[in-house]
């Protein structure tokens, strides 16, 4: 991944315009852009994401008006933040597409953006589930994919592929779900 | 049922039509072209229902529900008939694809992909390969891109003619669903010759196909997709023009474009709500730039109109499969290219490079920069998303499949709330959810 100005000038110049409206607003609370094979991703820091996105969806530059996918990611070799919540926004009014990413530590919770575009309600019950990353604000905080009695994060990467983890039937559930 | 008395509608184009002959004729009702507003207003008018009893009864339709495509389960609240609120519970198919992503190396995943959407295969491993060939920077050939095409084109066929098949048994018809699926045994024959599978083909590479188009797949294929708009026409005919389909489909489910912007629903119930948005067109990947097709729109966003649509889809897709058979260029099914793809098999036992290739490709596999990327495409049911993130290596540290059915289960409440459960048999239908796709 290549950092800095020039590499951006491959980019849509709707994309630019947004971004450079993104970088007046936020300023340093953008940690990081980068570019690769044509994408432009932001990361931000997490105490911004709800602002960050909020601009994205209803300033005019950005009009970000789809939540194309929101997914949680672990790395383990980050000690200190090990988790990621990744974001893929696309405009219709425009036609770009913008990557904003955030890192968080362990339990540390992220606010829902279920308000601003309601698609990410099984978005964020998937990541919950599967990484433990908490969604503060999300009105159905539920196991989605798996069953209720599971326990543990799967796609955590020390979750292992095989074996019998999560694999006990609770008795005191039934009739309670 | 719902409120019929809106669909008779005219809008002010057709009336100053009519106006301009000075009578009105007594043809059938114009359907024209509602704005956004018309479509959230008549929305807003079909989903009230006159009056609540307050009495709520909670049942669970699925996970076994025979019009549930799958195992799909919706708690519904009822009031009377009416359904007052819906929560989706999916997950009884999810076997772990994105976990299991992460233990095998770019190769192995593709027949992971077949599994999403079991209904449409190619499609699925299409979307994969094009994100990871987008991540190695992999140049693709033509002629491979040309196949690809029309194996994407064929998927979009037989999944739209078996939607039909069985959205109309939903709606009570039981033999129309032997009818559509007598067709798309046709395209299914085409796909066994081509890729040797009926519905898990597996038949993309990284950096290309399988293989070549075998001896006599033109004819054949140009045999069926000069028949198959033949058939498109005859269900129109049994379907179209159809009173009953005619009312339980029009202006149910109304789902305007910003509602389908909101909940992220792609595809035909997107374009059925007057908006040209086709990846294929948009942001054209494979051979789609070089063909010349029309997007199928509709404007009345509800169950008839994306019917409508996915005619229209089929008619399209026959037109594009003919013009690449058309314009098939010569040359490699299959990128050269010895870091990231595998050799052809042929060369593997007679070319000390191709077995060298074959080897470093098989037990190491291909040597894939660090980075992350996401590649949409036009899947039958509607927009997929693959993300992969790399650390280096033959192996992604992450893959992400955000695929339509996903988003268009959970469309479900939204959807159907404040109809009535007849309704909602045709409208889940109508946004053609697959649950292996769902749940992953």
């Amino acid at each position: 991944m290549t950092p800095g100005e020039d590499t951006l000038q491959t980019l849509p110049a709707s994309l630019m315009t947004a971004v450079e409206a993104l970088g007046s607003t936020f300023g340093e609370r953008l940690v990081e852009r980068t570019e690769f094979r044509g994408e432009l991703t932001l990361s931000v820091d997490p105490a911004a994401w709800l602002d960050i996105l909020t601009f994205c969806r209803d300033d005019g530059s950005t009009a970000f008006d789809q939540l194309d996918s929101l997914l949680g990611d672990h790395l383990p070799e980050r000690a200190e933040a090990p988790f990621a919540v990744v974001a893929h926004l696309l405009s219709h009014t425009y036609g770009h597409r913008l990557r904003v990413k955030t890192a968080l530590a362990e339990g540390q919770a992220l606010p829902s953006v279920t308000g601003l575009w309601p698609s990410a309600g099984f978005d964020e019950r998937e990541a919950w589930e599967m990484f433990g990353v908490v969604f503060a604000g999300h009105p159905d905080l539920r196991r989605l994919l798996t069953t209720d009695d599971f326990e543990g994060f799967p796609l955590r990467k020390d979750f292992p592929l095989k074996g019998t983890v999560g694999g006990r039937v609770r008795t005191d559930l039934r009739g309670k779900i | 049922m719902s409120d019929h008395g809106a669909h008779g509608a005219v809008d002010a184009a057709g009336q100053g039509d009519h106006g301009a002959h000075g009578a009105v004729d007594a043809t059938p009702p114009v359907t024209g072209r509602p704005t956004q507003e018309e479509l959230a207003e008549r929305k807003a008018r079909t989903r009230v229902p006159p009056e609540r009893s307050g009495d709520i009864m909670t049942i669970s339709m699925g996970p076994q529900h025979p019009s549930m495509h799958g195992v799909y389960r919706a708690v519904l609240d009822l009031d009377g008939e009416v359904i007052v609120a819906v929560r989706p519970e999916i997950g009884n198919l999810h076997r772990g694809l994105e976990k299991l992503c992460e233990e095998r190396t770019y190769h192995q995943i593709i027949p992971l992909t077949d599994r999403l959407d079991y209904i449409s295969g190619f499609a699925m491993n299409h979307g994969f390969c094009e994100a990871a060939e987008t991540l190695m920077q992999v140049e693709v050939p033509p002629r491979a891109q040309y196949i690809r095409t029309i194996a994407s084109e064929l998927c979009r066929v037989s999944n739209h003619i078996m939607w039909l098949g069985v959205h109309i048994m939903d709606l009570g018809t039981q033999t129309f669903f032997v009818i559509c699926f007598r067709d798309r045994e046709y395209v299914l024959d085409l796909f066994e010759m081509l890729t040797g599978a009926r519905l898990t083909h597996s038949f993309a590479r990284i950096g290309g196909v399988a293989k070549d188009l075998p001896d006599g797949f033109e004819h054949r294929c140009r045999k069926v997709i000069d028949f198959l708009p033949k058939r498109v026409a005859e269900y129109e005919r049994i379907v179209k023009h159809n009173r009953i389909y005619y009312k339980r489909a029009k202006g149910v489910g109304i789902f305007t474009a910003d509602d389908c912007y909101a909940w992220r629903v792609t595809g035909p119930p997107l374009r059925s709500a007057g908006v040209a948005r086709d990846l294929r067109k948009d942001e054209p990947y494979a051979a789609y730039g070089e063909v010349d097709f029309e997007v199928a729109v509709e404007y009345n966003a509800d169950v008839y109109d994306r019917f409508l649509v996915r005619m229209k889809e089929i008619r399209e897709s026959c037109k594009i499969i003919r013009q690449c058979l058309d314009q098939m260029p010569d040359g490699d099914f299959l990128a050269r290219d010895a870091a990231h793809t595998l050799p052809r098999k042929r060369d593997v036992l007679r070319e000390s490079g191709a077995m060298i290739q074959d080897f470093n490709q098989v037990f190491r596999g291909p040597q894939v920069p660090k980075g992350e990327v996401y590649r949409s495409i036009e899947v039958p049911k509607g927009e997929m998303g693959v993300y992969i993130r790399s650390e280096g290596g033959p192996r992604p540290a992450r893959v992400r499949f955000s695929t339509p059915s996903f988003y268009h289960g959970q469309a479900v409440p939204p959807l159907v709330e404040g109809e009535t459960i007849a309704d909602m048999v045709a409208i889940f239908a109508s946004i053609d959810v697959v649950l292996g796709d769902c749940d992953r």
